[in-house]
């Protein structure tokens, strides 16, 4: 089974590399996500003079963030940019996913528009290798994407901001959001564009709902930023395990729902 | 000889319109099967129920021995190889990488020896590391039967291979169909062409959502037009097509400056008596033919007479 869902999922993968283009929103979103809190916490402050911690909105929501060691032990400015470095990290986590919807809600329709899908049907595949093919072939090379930014989010942290702030990066809680709670929020949001994109004609329909997913996430940003929610280590692993549930259940709804007579039949 | 495929009482309707209705035929291994019949006939849909790749409405399909069904569908998609209308390459793939994709698909043993045997096998080694998108239309469509043959099926079903090729690219697809069958394998074709149909087929089946008529080019010409001579002879031949009515030859008709003559229920049984009969009436007989009707009258014909 794995031998034949790898095969297809390699040929997406060498399909996005031929085609760089289609991935070239994914790596604006991210470089525009890695931008927005480095603009703020360093490049800010450094350019207008104003230290981040003489605002009382930033020192009032980093004290929410005190029980952590990482963040108890920093000056009141490295507090406050472990804070904002802390909060954009789901951005940061989503964003190349967001971006990379596109490649996901056209990967079905796709093949039935350029016409080869037939073929591929006709082939010993399963559904379900089919499907995971087309999920892991859009998720693959955005998990690659997210981790590289992450990898350059966090030397930036280490070089420029106060010392000991990119450990806010590495805590419990933030590790959490970048290796289980984001991939399993991007996987769910790719398998519903993917699934959709099985049972309409239209790509901006897998698109619409396959965003969905991001929606929750962008509300958990802002009810962070708020102080409303603070993510800690089981607060997050408590989201990642309702998203392992979510991400079965949608897999069998797919599979359930791809109808290979109605896709060779009723598609023109 | 056993049957490779057999189709008993076939039907598919889409909603209230039915494509297909009670088709039943047998492909045997060593025979290409034409598949003819005006757009719309049900000729793809055929296809697909043949393959497994929908489900027919009544009827079943059995693939050597076996009734094809969803848990034994992965098997039959192993038995066979199918070219569809459209060649469905992956365009920005290298030929190379459009093949190695399918080899590995089928879980074959060594993919790459496979596709390199085949890229040679099929005259498109030299394109190999080309994006398919760079081919011709004659070498897409040889990729995709190259394709459609890695896993070395013995059925094989082709939707219109020579569709919108040129003469020269047809005639290559052709020559590599006519190698199929050579092989032992069922071949069954879907075309418009009847030219291609003549140069193939063992069998042709005409098909209007119903199978009209199923048997080899020769016993439908015979069977729609009966068994006709052509006589040139010098000089005019209308008298001697009077002298021939007059014997009770009952169809005689000059055509072309010729008597076109149909034996059949004539009491001139052969061609060697007509000529006699001719020759002793003084007729000097310049040319004699056995007539040949093209397959596309006898494809209307068929037609006709199933409309009404």
């Amino acid at each position: 089974m794995t031998g034949r869902l790898w095969a297809l999922c390699a040929k997406e993968i060498a399909d996005l590399r031929l085609n760089p283009g289609v991935f070239a929103p994914a790596i604006f979103t991210a470089a525009v996500a890695l931008a927005i809190p480095i603009f703020i916490a360093i490049v800010l402050p450094a350019v207008t003079g104003e230290s981040l911690s003489d605002s009382s909105d930033f020192r009032a929501m980093a004290e929410l963030f005190t029980s952590q060691p990482w963040i108890r032990d920093l000056t009141p400015e490295g507090a406050v940019q472990a804070f904002i470095f802390q909060q954009f990290l789901v951005l940061l986590v989503m964003s190349p996913v967001a971006a990379s919807m596109s490649s996901a809600s056209f990967s079905v329709i796709g093949e039935k528009q350029a016409r080869t899908l037939e073929p591929l049907l006709a082939t010993p595949i399963s559904t379900t290798e089919l499907l995971g093919a087309k999920i892991l072939g859009a998720f693959v090379p955005a998990a690659c994407l997210t981790l590289t930014t992450f990898a350059i989010y966090l030397a930036v942290a280490a070089a420029l901001a106060a010392p000991g702030v990119y450990r806010a990066l590495l805590s419990p809680a933030a590790l959490a959001i970048m290796f289980l709670v984001g991939p399993l929020a991007s996987l769910l949001s790719l398998q519903l564009a993917v699934c959709v994109s099985s049972r309409v004609n239209d790509a901006r329909s897998a698109q619409q709902i396959g965003a969905l997913v991001i929606l929750p996430i962008a509300g958990l940003l802002i009810a962070q930023l708020v102080g409303g929610v603070v993510l800690t280590a089981w607060l997050t692993l408590a989201i990642a395990a309702a998203l392992v549930v979510l991400n079965l259940v949608v897999l069998r709804v797919a599979v359930a729902l791809f109808d290979r007579e109605s896709i060779l039949t009723r598609w023109k | 000889m056993t049957p490779l495929l057999v189709a008993r009482g076939l039907a598919k309707s889409f909603g209230t319109r039915v494509a297909v209705s009670e088709l039943s035929l047998e492909l045997r291994p060593g025979e290409t099967l034409a598949l003819v019949g005006p757009n719309g006939a049900g000729k793809t849909t055929t296809l697909r129920m043949l393959a497994g790749l929908i489900a027919p409405s009544q009827g079943h399909v059995e693939l050597n021995g076996r009734e094809l069904a969803p848990e034994s569908a992965g098997w039959a998609r192993r038995q066979i190889g199918i070219l569809t209308e459209a060649p469905g390459l992956w365009d920005r793939l290298s030929v190379r990488k459009n093949l190695t994709v399918y080899a590995r698909l089928y879980s074959l043993d060594s993919p790459a020896a496979v596709v390199d045997a085949a890229l040679e096998r099929f005259g498109v080694l030299d394109r190999a590391k080309d994006p398919a998108a760079q081919l011709s239309k004659g070498l897409r469509q040889r990729v995709a039967l190259a394709r459609a043959l890695l896993h070395d099926p013995r059925v094989v079903l082709l939707d219109e291979p020579t569709s919108g090729l040129d003469p020269e690219s047809a005639r290559g697809v052709r020559e590599l169909v006519r190698g199929l069958a050579s092989e032992g394998r069922a071949v069954l074709i879907c075309t418009h062409n009847l030219d291609e149909v003549d140069r193939l087929a063992a069998r042709v089946a005409v098909l209007r959502t119903k199978l009209l008529a199923v048997d080899t080019p020769q016993a439908l010409r015979a069977r729609f037009f009966g068994a006709r001579v052509r006589v040139r002879l010098a000089g005019d031949p209308a008298p001697h097509a009077g002298l021939l009515r007059a014997a009770g030859v009952a169809d005689v008709r000059v055509e072309d400056g010729a008597l076109s003559v149909a034996l059949d229920g004539s009491p001139v049984k052969s061609t060697p008596d007509l000529v006699r009969l001719l020759v002793e009436a003084g007729a000097q007989v310049e040319e004699v033919a056995r007539e040949t009707p093209p397959l596309e009258q006898v494809y209307l014909r068929v037609l006709s007479e199933g409309h009404s």
